[in-house]
């Protein structure tokens, strides 16, 4: 029982450690980003709270000495860049996934292959497509070279989360399609694809997310038009200002408001279809 | 080419890694023949059902449905319906849709495809569950379900894949009796796999048992029961007393094995010219032919001579109007019988007792054992 209770603390401890090494760098970068500026630096003690950074960011502040973030088209080549890897990994990872369903020639080789694509160290895999990139006359572009290295980065990622999803699936259903005459192809868009799509939704969320915050891949092969996070890099070579802790908090508040969304969306749906049964349990009994 | 229904000729499936799952399978099945396939689990029964389905290549010989070759055509354009085990119902969709699904690529006509799902559901009383979906269907709704959605695509052949394998007792007997009403009302052929030989001697017209990718015997149910073909059978199927010997002779008619307790007669179930006198064989006899009476009591020649073994009960137990005795022979096996108590009970029979099984000839088979 003693030890128990003990044991209990110890856990409680190394909860609350975790939490405070987890959210504490947010947490810190929140509070300074409420600093006094222009003059307020990016340390403790805070001078007097002031929501002058906001504005820097959003560019309302009066013109100053600190050049405003040079993020409005870093932001949207990310964007862009992102929701484009997420595309073409996604539909890479699912087909891929649905190949290793059934077992085929050189099928392990295959798989370390593409799962090498997330192994690799960015740094190296970066400097070496550079290289080639040079090497052949092809022009280091955020859209070109580095979309690529997005996508052979993300993809594994895809490819797992799918083979996990496929793993679970259960083969007679496609078989019961199949056997009632409807041939692969509609069967692939009416029945495998809607009981796999959470698994989807997951993978593109994670080579979404990935290719959002890349650095090592793109800052050698983005050429001159940076990135978001290329971007956010640069300015610490000059000098931090809160400025960028304030981007910091609204990016995040935007990614909760963005989970809020897709929570409510799905108990939304879980209710509806609740709704629905009870409905029909009443008329049966 | 051929008039039957389904046929099967000489089907082999090899597996990659070089088992061989079926082999030799040969079947002709005439139009509206309720067909069981029945063995212990890995017997190959599933596999060749899943051939017959387009689920699984054939690795030699030929499939025909109405004459037709099908044996490299896909699974959707067989005119086939599947029912699985696990009914594999679309958890995305209605019970209406997963009904319709099948039809969806029919090109029928929209009204035409509505009469058809309505008289389904009818038919099969899911009118109350139409619009729900699988979670909420009790296992008979589901196993209703699986059949319609298969039905109502009018196919010419039903194979089912031990479909009531995952219900309770009660609700497997009321669904065996209406899956055979449903298969003489309809006149079409059912395919019906499963490892319970009551369930496939009581559904099947024929029965085919099949044992490590062999077919061991193709019979009608009765047949299979009182005359088994092979040591397999005798011991699969039914409750069969064995008695293993040698063969003595053996003409047509009848064959006579030596036992440890003499010679024993029965109908030979091989082809007497082809078996040699002092191979292995054995004498089968189903229990309900086996009378068991205390040693030395009057017997009964006025219908030819029995056959008799003797031994020593060992117990006697009665549960309602039915007496289990267990017996040890005199050359040390045991034996369970199972009768009925008015039959037995002013007998004398009781544990310890030296009783006589005797049982008439004619009714035993002769087996020859290969093994």
């Amino acid at each position: 029982m003693h030890r128990l209770t003990s044991l209990r603390w110890i856990l409680a401890f190394y909860t609350a450690l975790f939490i405070i090494f987890l959210y504490g760098p947010f947490v810190v970068m929140a509070i300074l980003s409420f600093q006094q500026g222009p003059e307020g630096g990016p340390q403790f003690p805070i001078i007097e709270w002031s929501t002058f950074w906001y504005k820097h960011v959003l560019g309302f502040a009066p013109p100053s000495r600190i050049a405003p973030l040079p993020i409005g088209e870093a932001l949207t080549r990310s964007l862009t860049l992102a929701f484009a890897t997420m595309v073409v990994s996604t539909l890479l990872g699912t087909l891929t996934a649905q190949a290793f369903r059934t077992r085929f020639k050189g099928s392990g080789v295959v798989f370390y292959l593409v799962v090498l694509g997330m192994m690799v160290p960015g740094v190296l895999l970066g400097l070496g497509m550079a290289l080639v990139a040079d090497q052949f006359g092809i022009q280091r572009t955020w859209w070109g070279t580095a979309f690529v290295l997005h996508v052979v980065y993300t993809y594994p990622f895809a490819f797992l989360v799918m083979l996990a999803i496929f793993n679970r699936f259960d083969r007679s259903i496609e078989e019961a399609s199949w056997a009632l005459g409807v041939p692969p192809g509609r069967t692939f868009r009416k029945v495998t694809f809607p009981m796999i799509f959470p698994g989807v939704l997951s993978a593109m969320l994670f080579a979404l997310t990935l290719s959002y915050d890349e650095f090592p891949r793109t800052l050698f092969t983005g050429g001159n038009q940076v990135t978001m996070p290329i971007a956010i890099y640069g300015t610490f070579a000059v000098e931090i200002h809160p400025n960028l802790f304030a981007f910091g908090v609204l990016t995040t508040l935007f990614s909760f408001a963005l989970l809020v969304v897709y929570g409510t969306l799905m108990s939304l749906s879980i209710r509806r279809a609740r709704a629905r049964v009870s409905g029909i349990q009443e008329d049966v009994t | 080419m051929s008039d039957f229904d389904l046929e099967l000729a000489s089907l082999r499936k090899v597996f990659p890694g070089g088992t061989v799952a079926v082999d030799d399978f040969d079947l002709q099945v005439e139009r509206g023949e309720f067909i069981s396939f029945v063995g212990p689990s890995g017997c190959g029964k599933t596999t060749t059902l899943r051939m017959i389905a387009g689920l699984e290549s054939i690795s030699s010989g030929g499939l025909f449905i109405r004459g037709k070759d099908v044996t490299h055509v896909p699974t959707e354009q067989r005119p086939t319906a599947t029912i699985f085990q696990n009914y594999a119902i679309f958890p995305h969709m209605s019970v209406r849709e997963n009904i319709e699904f099948g039809l969806r690529v029919r090109n029928l006509p929209g009204p035409e495809v509505k009469r058809r799902v309505d008289a389904m559901i009818d038919k099969l009383e899911l009118g109350d569950v139409a619009d729900a979906r699988e979670s909420v269907l009790s296992g008979g709704q589901k196993q209703r379900l699986a059949l319609g959605r298969g039905l109502v695509t009018e196919p010419e052949i039903l194979l089912l894949d031990e479909p009531l394998g995952a219900l309770d007792a009660n609700l497997r007997k009321s669904i065996q009796e209406e899956l055979k009403i449903l298969q003489r009302e309809l006149g079409i052929t059912f395919v019906f796999v499963t490892h319970a030989q009551a369930e496939a001697l009581s559904m099947g017209d024929r029965v085919v048992v099949m044992n490590a990718g062999q077919v061991e015997q193709i019979s009608d149910p009765f047949e299979l029961y009182t005359r088994p073909k092979s040591p397999f059978v005798a011991r699969f199927i039914g409750r069969n007393k064995i008695i293993p010997g040698t063969l003595a002779s053996a003409d047509a008619k009848t064959a006579e094995i030596a036992t440890d307790f003499g010679a024993l007669r029965g109908v030979p179930s091989f082809d007497a010219a082809s078996a040699a006198a002092g191979s292995k064989a054995m004498a089968v006899v189903p229990s309900e032919y086996v009378d068991v009476l205390p040693s030395g009591a009057p017997v009964d020649t006025a219908d030819g001579a029995l056959d008799v073994v003797t031994g020593a009960v060992q117990s006697y137990d009665r549960v309602g109007q039915v007496v289990y005795i267990a017996v040890e022979l005199t050359n040390g096996t045991g034996v369970r019988l199972e009768t009925y108590r008015e039959k037995v009970e002013d007998r004398g029979i009781a544990p310890g007792s030296q009783v006589e099984l005797r049982w008439k000839p004619e009714r035993t088979t002769i087996v020859l054992d290969a093994a």
